[in-house]
């Protein structure tokens, strides 16, 4: 059923509500469902159209119940010129969106998008602008066509009884049971004990893909290793080494190994810093691994993986822009701050006879944030 | 007879007395040709000598602007004191860079020096360079244009070397302990060149054999470039990318579509 042809009624929605309706004839004895639900109990606002599809309506509103009538039918009360304002205004947005449509294309096409042009900065603006106008204006339309022309009524329908019927009920279950007796497990008990055996045994079927798993054990120990090796120049993102001396005291160059697309590999990327040698505070062996104030760290945080390249060169703090993990390039790269747990692996280097910057092999621990079989 | 001698003598006297006085004018000639020829060919030297003269005029004035207003925390003879550093070797460009972006003189003693109005004219700050400049050297500012690089190869080594604390657009960002890496766009073609030479504060420096002459002047360029540039679409909003954008996305976008729908809901 469609929404009744336009004819001024005069009365509130609740009186034409009210008034027996085509819809109700639809709904015969035939439908049970309404049958056990009070009709009060689910009620709830729809509209016409889904009134229509189900082929159902109500027959009563309960006054408590019912929504409260919002507005009157204006539509009902328009005059013909009244009428054929409201169509003008609602078409005049239309003809708007029109507008925004043929501004869009005529800025994308017309306005030059160069540095400098004077309508540049205004490309952008103009097609958001444009868009606006096109989509609002049929948006607009719409809602006041809705408003002010379109049948204004509110209808209100139960909602369905979810459970099943209580004989419905009763036939499944005496059906199921029934069922289980068929099949004589509540006699047979080797059967019945068999079958939990077999079945039961089943659960073990997926172990052996657990152990195939262990197949993708990091056994290569690629998380572990990085493009780095022996004898392998340090090199910048344009792929020149580095050579002593090129940097001064106080400088850092971000370096890749000098091995195939070295500067591509995600692992390895390095910051190679000068301080003077006296400041350099490193333990043990790692004293050994920098050269003459040089010392190259993984640039790669040990918290979450970010770029950790901001370096101030009073304070050798080596500052991760992502959770301001604070690490002292002085002293080994230990964490002084921030979320990292472990200090930035230092790869030992030294110079080669040519003067270049080599490392002297692999970093000696996994770079980056920690997994699981790091150890 | 003897009138004839006298005769004689006077005009062999008049006429050794003629080849005097050409004498003289071919000396006299000859000096002017010197002179002139001297002045020809040896113009420019002379000019070049003038030259240290005005260095020297220089060097006293920096002198003398360096006693009355830095001497108090960097010592009457460079040395550095109580208060600031010593200056002798810091070079030209620190001077430059830290008089010209208003950083010095220090106004107090803070976390980082904040970026504030010049106090010394141009030709002050290089008179103050030139005086710290001949005591021991030290990085000084390039001939020719700062801003002539090659603005692509600038915008490469920018990503690169000054992305990582100044941001990609040059906005700036935090580092530690309250310490900054400032935005860019204050800062003159002199600053960013020799901020890259004379590494202040916190920031590394980068010499001339790792980044040349001519990349540093193409990093100038680009940041000149991009600091210039206008914001196609409207506000940049601090340049800061994703993260302002979708907050103001989110905050002013998002909120103003809900009470939108809030209003269309309450007029329905």
């Amino acid at each position: 059923m469609t929404t009744p042809p336009h004819q001024p009624e005069p009365g509130s929605i609740r009186d034409r509500l009210s008034s027996p309706r085509p819809t109700d004839q639809a709904s015969g004895p035939g439908d049970s469902r309404t049958s056990d639900v009070p009709e009060s109990s689910f009620q709830n606002g729809d509209s016409a159209g889904d009134l229509a599809a189900h082929g159902r309506g109500h027959k009563q509103i309960h006054a408590a119940m019912a929504p409260e009538p919002v507005g009157l039918d204006r539509h009902a009360m328009l005059s013909d010129r009244d009428a054929k304002a409201a169509e003008r205004k609602v078409a005049s947005l239309f003809l708007l969106a029109l507008l925004g449509v043929i501004g869009f294309v005529v800025t994308f096409f017309a306005v030059e998008q160069e540095f400098g042009k004077p309508w540049n900065t205004w490309f952008t603006p103009l097609l958001g602008t444009f868009m606006a106008l096109a989509l609002g204006g049929i948006g607009a339309g719409a809602v006041l066509w809705a408003k002010l022309l379109m049948v204004d009524e509110e209808a209100v329908q139960d909602r369905h009884d979810f459970g099943s019927s209580a004989e419905e009920r009763a036939a499944t279950s005496k059906a199921l049971k029934q069922g289980l007796a068929d099949t004589g497990l509540p006699r047979r008990k080797l059967l019945r004990n068999s079958l939990l055996l077999g079945a039961g045994s089943l659960a073990l079927l997926p172990l052996p893909f657990v152990g195939f798993l262990g197949r993708f054990q990091n056994k290569e120990r690629e998380l572990a290793t990085t493009g780095w090796e022996k004898g392998a120049r340090l090199i910048r993102q344009n792929g020149t080494p580095v050579k002593l001396g090129d940097i001064q005291v106080g400088g850092v160059e971000s370096v890749f190994p000098d091995v195939e697309e070295g500067t591509l590999r995600a692992d390895s990327p390095a910051l190679l810093i000068r301080m003077r040698p006296e400041e350099l505070q490193l333990a043990g062996d790692k004293q050994e691994w920098a050269y003459q104030g040089h010392v190259v760290y993984s640039s790669i945080c040990t918290h979450l993986g970010c770029p950790v390249k901001l370096y101030e060169q009073q304070t050798h703090n080596l500052f991760c822009p992502c959770h301001q993990s604070t690490f002292k390039a002085d002293q080994g790269a230990k964490v002084i701050f921030g979320p990292a747990a472990r200090p930035l692996p230092q790869l030992a280097i030294s110079v080669d006879d040519e003067g270049y910057f080599i490392a002297e092999g692999d970093f000696s621990e996994p770079v980056g944030p920690s997994y699981w079989e790091r150890g | 007879m003897n009138g004839q001698v006298v005769n004689k003598v006077s005009t062999r006297g008049r006429s050794r007395r003629r080849s005097r006085l050409s004498g003289i004018a071919v000396i006299m000639l000859a000096l002017v040709a010197v002179g002139s020829l001297y002045t020809a060919v040896a113009a420019p030297s002379s000019a070049q000598e003038s030259e240290p003269a005005n260095q020297s005029m220089k060097v006293q004035e920096g002198r003398d602007l360096f006693l009355s207003g830095c001497s108090t925390c960097h010592g009457l003879n460079l040395a550095g004191g109580a208060g600031g550093p010593s200056l002798i070797g810091v070079g030209a460009s620190s001077v430059i860079f830290q008089v010209e972006s208003g950083r010095m003189p220090l106004a107090a003693g803070v976390q980082q020096a904040p970026r504030k109005d010049v106090r010394y004219t141009t030709e002050q700050i290089d008179a103050l360079a030139a005086y710290i400049d001949s005591n021991g050297g030290g990085p000084s500012l390039p001939s020719g244009s700062l801003t002539d690089g090659d603005l692509q190869l600038g915008g490469a080594l920018f990503r690169t070397n000054c992305a990582s604390c100044h941001n990609f657009a040059g906005s700036g960002g935090a580092l530690t302990y309250g310490k900054y890496a400032p935005e860019l766009e204050q800062a003159s073609a002199r600053v960013i060149y020799t901020a890259m030479q004379s590494g202040p504060e916190s920031m590394p420096r980068y010499g001339d054999n790792q980044l040349t002459v001519e990349e540093k002047k193409a990093i100038t360029r680009y940041v000149r470039y991009i600091t210039e540039a206008e914001d196609v679409g409207g506000a940049g909003l601090g340049r800061y990318g994703p993260l302002t954008e979708g907050l103001v996305a989110w905050v002013v976008g998002v909120v103003a579509l809900v009470a939108l729908t809030l209003w269309i809901g309450a007029r329905a």
